[in-house]
């Protein structure tokens, strides 16, 4: 190994293990010993994260408060190195992270808020798409309509929650008056997306989001009217059917048909 | 191979300002953004970059390059940084003179470097094969630093000299990180501002620090202090009216008040200039070492 990577190396390590190899590669003076000048590194290292993950969950930060989650972002600061390019990607495995921590196991609505802000984060700046118009929509030939596909808008995520988060990630981030948190009798499907610059979010019934997910999975149309016969029976399947693909395409879900 | 042309006096780009940016057309000459925070697939932030590009100037200034690692390069880092700048037509790119992680770590910190031969030969050829994939010379920024190494056999000033030379890239001096390491190190600022090359010099940086007595930390959090003042008309005398900006990252004060620190720093520049002797003859937007 090179003196430089030597010296990295056990620099790095100091930063994130503590390790004392560092030592003897820095020097110090009379005014400022070398112990307080590694510390200097070492506690902007541990505070710099920890900001990333205040800025990255800022209504979990909220919902726990200044020293609760002080105590959460030095844990998680402790056990995850940043593997990313750009801060904005550390915490990632933060909502596995609070599932399997003994301290926060007990607390699931924690862990759901955490996949609920990282989810929302990557709507956010997932990649810009034109939205298919009705008016393109419109100009698809009869014939075509059975085997017709649909891309969806990059920002489209699915999740299933257990907890009301949304209600309380919306408390926190409005500051009104924040909802207990409570435990639904089956997982509440949601749906989250961005139309132009702002995020949007619902919740879909049971008929909706298996469709949409096999609409998502590239299910074609004649394919999702006949899911959606099975689910409501031939009588209201056709009318349900053009009602969900207008209601996609105008809430800017779909990116084009083809 | 021609610097680009000076852009006056500029400031970070920050979020809390967008608005008031395009809604103000605020008197400021240029506006340097940090590279990592567009370096994502699309929405907001992309959008209100392009939208102010269309009404400012540009550059990028990144903070993961991590170029004295001896972590192979990041070639898919760089290939996004450089399809940012095929979109955002910067004025320029820079990073700094640090390392930030090794063995597939990244600890978000600007890590110094210790000054020896090796980490020269090996910083030089990372700069030139960069400055190859990128298709353009980079600036590379002084960091401010806390340890010394035992290794080092060459002053920080010297080494940044030798790096630029060898490699043939520019430098960004930050004048806050010079006083903050001078005070931190021990050595005299000015000797510093001295040793470094003219001609290499397209950016200088301004912000805050902390003092905590007996040592300072950059902090980016406080408006630029007298002594960095100083530091800065020293820099202008000797180096000319080279493109400044002021940095603050955290605490950040209203779009104004960063205004008025900004026109501070232009008159500043102005009266050094008017004074100086050495200042007043013109500078060659020159080839660097012709």
């Amino acid at each position: 190994m090179s003196g430089l990577a030597h010296v990295q190396g056990d620099f790095q390590d100091y930063l994130l293990r503590a390790s004392e190899a560092v030592g003897a590669h820095v020097l110090g003076t009379a005014r400022v010993p070398v112990a307080t000048r590694l510390g200097i590194y070492a506690g902007a290292y541990r505070s710099r994260l920890a900001e990333a993950l205040q800025s990255n969950f800022p209504a979990l930060a909220k919902l726990l408060g200044e020293r609760d989650f002080h105590t959460l972002a030095a844990e998680y600061v402790r056990r995850h190195d940043s593997p990313y390019f750009s801060i904005r990607y550390y915490g990632d495995a933060l909502p596995q992270f609070l599932c399997a921590h003994e301290d926060y196991v007990a607390a699931p609505v924690l862990a759901e808020l955490a996949r609920w802000e990282w989810t929302m984060t990557g709507v956010f700046d997932a990649a810009d798409a034109a939205p298919l118009t009705h008016e393109a929509l419109a100009r698809v030939a009869p014939q075509q309509w059975a085997q017709l596909r649909f891309a969806w808008h990059p920002s489209v995520r699915r999740l299933a929650l257990s907890w009301n988060v949304p209600q309380i990630w919306q408390a926190l981030t409005e500051d009104s008056e924040r909802p207990q948190a409570s435990l639904d009798a089956a997982p509440v499907q949601w749906l989250l997306w961005r139309h132009e610059l702002t995020s949007y979010f619902r919740s879909l019934t049971h008929t909706e989001a298996a469709v949409l997910d096999a609409a998502h999975k590239g299910w074609p149309f004649g394919e999702l009217c006949e899911l959606l016969c099975d689910e409501l029976g031939e009588a209201q399947a056709p009318a349900h059917a053009a009602a969900l693909l207008r209601d996609w395409v105008g809430s800017g879900l779909i990116s084009s048909a083809g | 191979m021609l610097k680009p042309p000076a852009l006056g006096f500029g400031l970070g780009l920050r979020v809390d300002h967008y608005e008031a940016i395009l809604a103000d057309r605020p008197p400021i000459d240029w506006f340097e953004v940090l590279t990592e925070n567009y370096l994502v697939p699309g929405g907001k932030p992309l959008h209100y970059l392009m939208r102010i590009r269309e009404r400012y100037p540009l550059a990028m200034h990144g903070v993961s390059m991590s170029i004295g690692s001896t972590a192979p390069l990041d070639r898919e880092y760089l290939r996004q940084v450089k399809a940012l700048a095929q979109r955002v037509e910067p004025a320029w790119i820079s990073d700094h003179l640090c390392w930030t992680g090794v063995a597939g770590r990244n600890t978000h910190d600007l890590l110094p470097l210790p000054y020896t031969e090796e980490a020269l030969a090996h910083v030089v050829e990372r700069v030139r094969a960069v400055q190859e994939l990128l298709g353009r010379r980079i600036l590379l920024e002084n960091v401010s630093s806390y340890v010394a190494f035992r290794d080092s056999r060459l002053t920080e000033w010297e080494f940044l000299r030798e790096v630029a030379a060898r490699a043939d890239c520019l430098i960004l001096l930050d004048v806050n990180n010079i006083y903050v390491s001078a005070v931190n190190h021990e050595f005299d600022a000015l000797e510093y501002l001295h040793a470094i090359p003219a001609e290499r010099v397209q950016q200088i940086h301004l912000a805050g620090h902390e003092n905590h007595g007996d040592y300072l930390v950059d902090t980016h959090d406080h408006p630029v202090p007298d002594p960095v003042w100083e530091l800065y008309a020293a820099a202008v005398k000797r180096f000319g009216a080279v493109s400044t900006m002021i940095e603050r990252d955290d605490h950040i004060p209203p779009l104004a008040e960063l205004c008025a620190e900004l026109a501070q720093a232009r008159a500043l520049c102005a009266r050094t200039l008017a004074a100086g002797d050495g200042a007043q003859r013109p500078r060659r937007a020159a080839a660097a070492g012709s």
